[in-house]
């Protein structure tokens, strides 16, 4: 039955007790009509529903432009530690190896050029010492060997030989190789031709010692020794041929360098590719990102922390309430 | 001088509201009270209330009307609780009787079979004929103002009629 169908049924009640309403005596509504509102005071209030509501979103709006200017002043500042992705110090020849303080010394270190080696030839006519370095890029390990395979037998092609080798490798696509070969000083040209054909080109040097006066002065010394020899008495001869022998083997090896040059060959694969550095974009987002999950762990950790006691609060302020209820029933059916 | 024009705007806002439920408060209070004198007592205590508060009624969450009935009730709580408080530290335990020989409490017009009923009712079941059968009000708006739910409003007013009639028809026949 509803309380309506309910009230129909109890007409004749509900008709008198309408029509009997009690009404405010007029002393009572002169006594309501004198009430003056008193003076304003401070007293606590619990701040409205809308308000709450507009200081969630407020709070929400803060913490997702905290994260969107965090995040964007986090690229920029990556931006400008990683503006110089290929930066790589240099460190400039020294004028004085470069060019040589001694008389008869030629030098040159050139840069990394995609063209062939441009060589100082040595001088015809001259006696000369010629070693020259090269350092070149392979495109991997498998490159690397063939590279130093061909150096080899190039060298060896020439009239050279191989004075030593220093092949490594790492992790099988990193390696490097270090080749000093000596070929004769008139293949020169052939012999860096084909080595610059092995790969890119990093470093090249190339360097050209004249000896002829030293070569001729040690001609003039031994020369003199063997007329010295000749007129020396039994007693000196020794010592003379002893001395003799010794320039005689210098000699030899001055005029040895001077007939092979030497080269010093430098293969290595490329460097590990660095990781494409993130868009500024994505950076931005990874920032915004990181400081909202930031957030969510504090709040998540003030949740935790500060949960039991809301919980215990509200438990304690549900139970109060109907405590209280319970207390106003009992009261009315006794009243 | 702004102040005092939203003092002035308030007490006008306020008298107005005043005027116009001031009897539906007072019949909440006198049947909830069922004393005439306690009832006018509370209704002048509860319109202070609401003048103290009007600021933060909120017009979305209710009628005036609803809300004045509520500050009513709250008021009369109040009181009887002091009451019960006061009678119990002077030993008195008996119920407070409505004063029957004073002539009518419940309204002028009332059969004394209706208005004896009415008087053997308890507050709680007077405040739920007040509000749904004086006041008319919705039985959503009676729940609220109960601090109940819209079921067991219906269920205390079906009761609280059940014992009228009875009662009143135990008078007529006696």
């Amino acid at each position: 039955m509803s309380p309506l169908e309910l009230v129909g049924d109890f007409d004749h009640i509900t008709e008198q007790l309408r029509a009997s309403k009690p009404v405010a005596s007029p002393a009572l509504r002169e006594r309501v009509a004198g009430l003056r509102p008193a003076e304003p005071r401070w007293t606590f209030r619990l701040p409205s529903r809308r308000l709450v509501l507009a200081l969630a979103a407020v709070a929400l709006l803060a913490s997702f432009v905290a994260a969107g200017v965090t995040g964007l002043g986090g690229s920029k500042q990556t931006t400008l530690a990683g503006s110089r992705p290929g930066f790589h110090p240099t460190i400039a020849p020294r004028a004085g190896s470069a060019t040589g303080g001694a008389a008869g010394v030629e030098r040159a270190l050139q840069p990394a050029t995609p063209s062939a080696m441009s060589t100082v030839a040595p001088a015809t006519g001259r006696i000369q010492r010629y070693d020259a370095t090269l350092r070149l890029r392979v495109h991997d390990v498998d490159g690397l060997s063939q590279a130093t395979q061909r150096a080899i037998n190039l060298t060896r092609g020439l009239g050279g030989y191989v004075g030593s080798i220093d092949y490594a490798t790492s992790g099988g696509n990193r390696g490097g190789a270090m080749l000093v070969l000596r070929v004769p000083v008139g293949k020169i040209q052939a012999e860096l031709d084909g080595l610059t054909d092995l790969g890119t080109i990093l470093q090249q040097r190339t360097g050209i010692l004249d000896v002829t006066r030293r070569v001729d002065r040690e001609a003039k010394q031994i020369a003199e020794l063997e007329r010295e020899l000749a007129q020396a008495s039994p007693q000196d001869a020794p010592a003379i041929r002893a001395h003799l022998a010794t320039l005689r083997a210098k000699h030899a090896r001055l005029l040895r360098s001077a007939r092979l040059a030497r080269i010093v060959v430098g293969l290595t694969t490329p460097p590990k590719q660095a990781a494409v550095p993130p868009s500024r974009f994505d950076r931005t987002l990874d920032d915004a990102g990181s400081v909202l999950v930031r957030e969510l762990e504090i709040l998540i950790y003030a949740l935790v922390v500060a949960g039991p006691l809301l919980l215990l609060g509200a438990a304690g302020v549900a139970t109060a309430r109907a405590a209280r209820r319970r207390s106003d029933r009992r009261l009315l059916e006794r009243a | 001088m702004t102040r005092l024009r939203r003092i002035d705007a308030v007490t006008t806002e306020f008298a107005e509201a005043a005027e116009r439920h001031l009897d539906d408060v007072h019949a909440f209070l006198v049947y909830l009270t069922g004393d005439r004198t306690v009832a006018e007592d509370l209704t002048a205590e509860t319109f202070a209330r609401a003048l103290e508060r009007w600021r933060r009624f909120d017009p979305s969450r209710g009628s005036v009307r609803a809300w004045l009935c509520q500050l009513a009730r709250s008021t009369a709580l109040d009181h009887f609780r002091a009451d019960e408080r006061r009678r119990r530290r002077e030993g008195r335990f008996a119920a407070a009787e409505p004063r029957e020989g004073d002539g009518p409490v419940f309204g002028e017009g009332l059969s004394p079979e209706l208005e004896h009923a009415l008087a053997r009712l308890s507050a709680a079941e007077r405040e739920v004929v007040a509000l749904r059968v004086v006041l008319e009000l919705e039985g959503d708006v009676a729940a609220r103002v109960l601090g109940i739910s819209a079921t067991a409003c219906s269920t205390r007013l079906s009761r609280a009629l059940q014992k009228l009639e009875k009662e009143v028809s135990a008078g007529v026949a006696a």
